[in-house]
């Protein structure tokens, strides 16, 4: 029997390609196994560098994180300072075992690092002042700006021309994310909101994103940022 | 003659290669783990095409039995504090299934993994090393003796095996010697070089690498070289020369001050024909006929007639020993010996990208013709080649191998232009060649 896809001749017997993993009876392409091919191996090497890195950050971050406290304990007696820099060293870790794990899933990678930043702000508020300011503050200004992040990567997958048209309305964005960020801050603080430096943001930002939309609709129609921009 | 398949671990148990456990990387090698890269694998491929298709349960077995027989290849690539060695690791190496893109890296960082593999398609055997483990003589070495041994646990008729490596005979030290040490004195170093002139091709998306292979007849060229009372390698170095003085001509017809005009070609020289040395092993050096085009632009000719000279003066022993010495006297300097691994590391690569990569426009090696013993013969079509990547500088290299009549040239190429062995071929066939393009099938197979 010869393998369909490798050409070599097989001993009768064998159900799948012992070089290319292909079954020879259900001619099945899936079969195929990447690992058997050269390029399959160096990309084999590349995880494993990735985890012994992974493994390796680990070690130095909860280092950190056990010196810190150490050093806490016996300058001042408690731990104060160490927590806060325990949680920025973890969250980090999280951070990049987030994205080392999902980098090939987009969507799973920003759920993940947005989780774990809302998370380490919990984190920061519950040792601060236990459970103050999150809620109020801290929750709806880092999802406002997720949000926005978020808008405007949506306005560039859906434009056709992502020129200064994207600038523009990214520039609006940012003026409701000011406005947002007034009222969430004002009513933390006086209990009720009233806006006031948001609006002249707002209106100061306004007028530059009409000239860039002007750019782009009116003048460079189709100019693409990548192009404008490229180093 | 009995043969039998041993168990991982048995073989070469004894040899004094096994006993030490690691072997030093020859002068040559030392050079490698600094410059290579996943573009710049320094892999080479040597293929034997069957007039059957393989048979996998005989390769696999025939795989087992030669590579016991080679310890010295049976290694993974080290770092110590001042140098990298060869570790012997005692694998086999993989035999894996071809892919489209020939002379892929190896995963040098994973222990359990050769610096060689075999890979299998239709009627094809191919053998891919990496330089630092050998060169191409001590690679067409392995793939006769893995020949020999399929062919005969395939039921073939056998006979005289000539002086091909018999599976079942014990490896001798002289097989993984350091032909560079061993043949080294100190003698006064070679004249330096300028930097040559480099194609202006744009290079093509990653990966870069694409072949391009054709067959002629070694009767037709011999004639055509004849003709010119040249050699077979005189002729081909002087129709890459021709071909790129062409090229240059066309790109610099309207640039006034061009960065260099020294075409030169490299051109390795087995230094087991200098020396009876029988290391298996890398044990090259190069030559590098030139041509200056400031003196002006030359006819065929007068390239064929410069060559021919540079060739025989260059490949005289004594002046190969100037660039052994010049090469092996490095090494030998205790403060560079003291130098941590990784300064060297950065040194080696920052003199490589800035002068050594840059000493030629062109490469060309020729292992010459195959010999095997006739009964072998009918059993085989053709072998064929294909050079190491090129890096980013040189852009296309050129190889070429023979067996019988046919002789195959393989150019490869990390460019977007074919306008180097257009020109080559085209010449070949203008001299009376007949030129056939082989469909190696390289860029239309399934990962």
């Amino acid at each position: 029997m010869i393998c369909v896809n490798c050409g070599v001749e097989l001993e009768d017997g064998l159900v799948a390609c012992p070089l290319c993993g292909m079954d020879q009876e259900k001619k099945d392409e899936k079969g195929i196994i990447s690992d058997n091919y050269p390029s399959g191996i160096i990309r084999l090497q590349k995880e494993e560098s990735r985890k012994y890195l992974w493994e390796l950050s680990g070690i130095i971050a909860f280092s950190a994180i056990a010196i810190c406290i150490v050093v806490d304990l016996l300058i001042s007696r408690g731990m104060k300072w160490s927590l806060y820099a325990a949680i920025s060293i973890l969250e980090t870790w999280i951070i990049a075992t987030v994205i080392m794990i999902s980098r090939r899933n987009v969507p799973i990678m920003l759920t993940g690092i947005i989780l774990t930043i809302l998370a380490a702000l919990l984190a920061y508020d519950l040792v601060e002042s236990g459970l103050e300011w999150f809620f109020p503050v801290g929750l709806p200004m880092t999802a406002g700006i997720f949000a926005a992040a978020g808008l405007v990567a949506f306005l560039c997958k859906i434009s056709r021309y992502r020129g200064f048209n994207i600038i523009a309305a990214a520039l609006v964005i940012v003026a409701g994310l000011c406005m947002l960020m007034e009222i969430a801050l004002d009513r933390y603080i006086d209990g009720a909101a009233d806006l006031r430096w948001s609006l002249i943001a707002a209106t100061s930002i306004f007028p530059v994103a009409m000239i860039f939309a002007f750019f782009h609709y009116r003048m460079k129609k189709g100019k693409q940022l990548d192009s404008f921009f490229h180093v | 003659m009995q043969l039998s398949g041993k168990k991982s671990g048995e073989g070469t148990s004894g040899s004094p290669v096994r006993e030490k456990g690691w072997l030093k990387l020859d002068n040559a090698a030392k050079l490698f783990p600094a410059i290579m890269s996943e573009d710049l694998t320094l892999v080479f491929r040597l293929t034997v095409t069957l007039k059957e298709p393989v048979k996998y349960s005989v390769l696999s077995k025939a795989v087992e039995l030669t590579s016991r027989r080679f310890p010295y290849f049976s290694v993974s690539l080290g770092s110590g504090l001042f140098w990298n060695y060869l570790e012997m690791n005692e694998k086999l190496p993989r035999i894996q299934a071809e892919e489209e893109i020939p002379c892929t890296a190896f995963a040098v960082s994973r222990k359990s993994e050769t610096l060689y593999r075999i890979l299998a398609r239709g009627r094809r055997i191919s053998v891919e090393f990496m330089h630092i483990l050998t060169d191409g003589s001590g690679a067409l070495e392995y793939l006769k003796s893995l020949l020999y041994t399929y062919l005969q646990l395939a039921g073939k008729p056998v006979g005289d095996p000539g002086d091909i490596i018999l599976p079942e005979t014990p490896p001798s030290e002289e097989e993984y010697e350091d032909g560079y040490n061993k043949y080294f004195r100190k003698v006064p170093p070679p004249a330096k070089i300028v930097k040559a002139w480099h194609l202006p091709f744009r290079l093509s998306e990653k990966p870069r690498l694409s072949t391009v292979e054709a067959e002629v007849s070694v009767r037709e060229v011999l004639e055509v070289s004849r003709r010119y009372k040249a050699s077979l390698t005189e002729y081909f170095v002087s129709v890459y020369l021709y071909s790129l003085q062409e090229i240059f001509h066309t790109e610099n017809k309207n640039r006034k001050r061009p960065v260099s005009r020294v075409l030169r070609v490299q051109v390795p020289v087995n230094m087991r024909t200098k020396f009876p040395c029988r290391t298996l092993r890398n044990f090259s050096l190069f030559v590098m006929p030139e041509t200056d085009i400031r003196l002006g632009s030359y006819s065929f000719e007068e390239i064929l007639r410069s060559v021919h000279y540079q060739l025989q003066l260059s490949t005289d022993v004594k002046q190969l020993s100037r660039f052994l010495s010049s090469n092996v006297s490095y090494e030998k300097l205790m403060l560079i010996r003291v130098l941590p691994l990784f300064i060297k590391k950065m040194a080696i690569t920052a003199i490589y990208r800035g002068l050594a990569s840059k000493r030629m426009t062109g490469i060309f090696t020729n292992p010459g013709a195959v010999n095997i013993p006739g009964w072998m013969h009918e059993h085989i079509d053709h072998f064929s080649l294909v050079p190491p990547p090129p890096n980013r500088w040189v852009k296309v290299s050129a190889g070429m191998i023979s067996f019988g009549d046919r002789l195959m040239i393989c150019f490869s190429n990390i460019t977007r232009t074919r306008e180097l062995e257009r020109l080559v071929l085209k010449r070949l066939a203008s001299d009376g060649v007949h030129v056939r393009i082989l469909n190696n099938n390289l860029n239309n197979r399934k990962r």
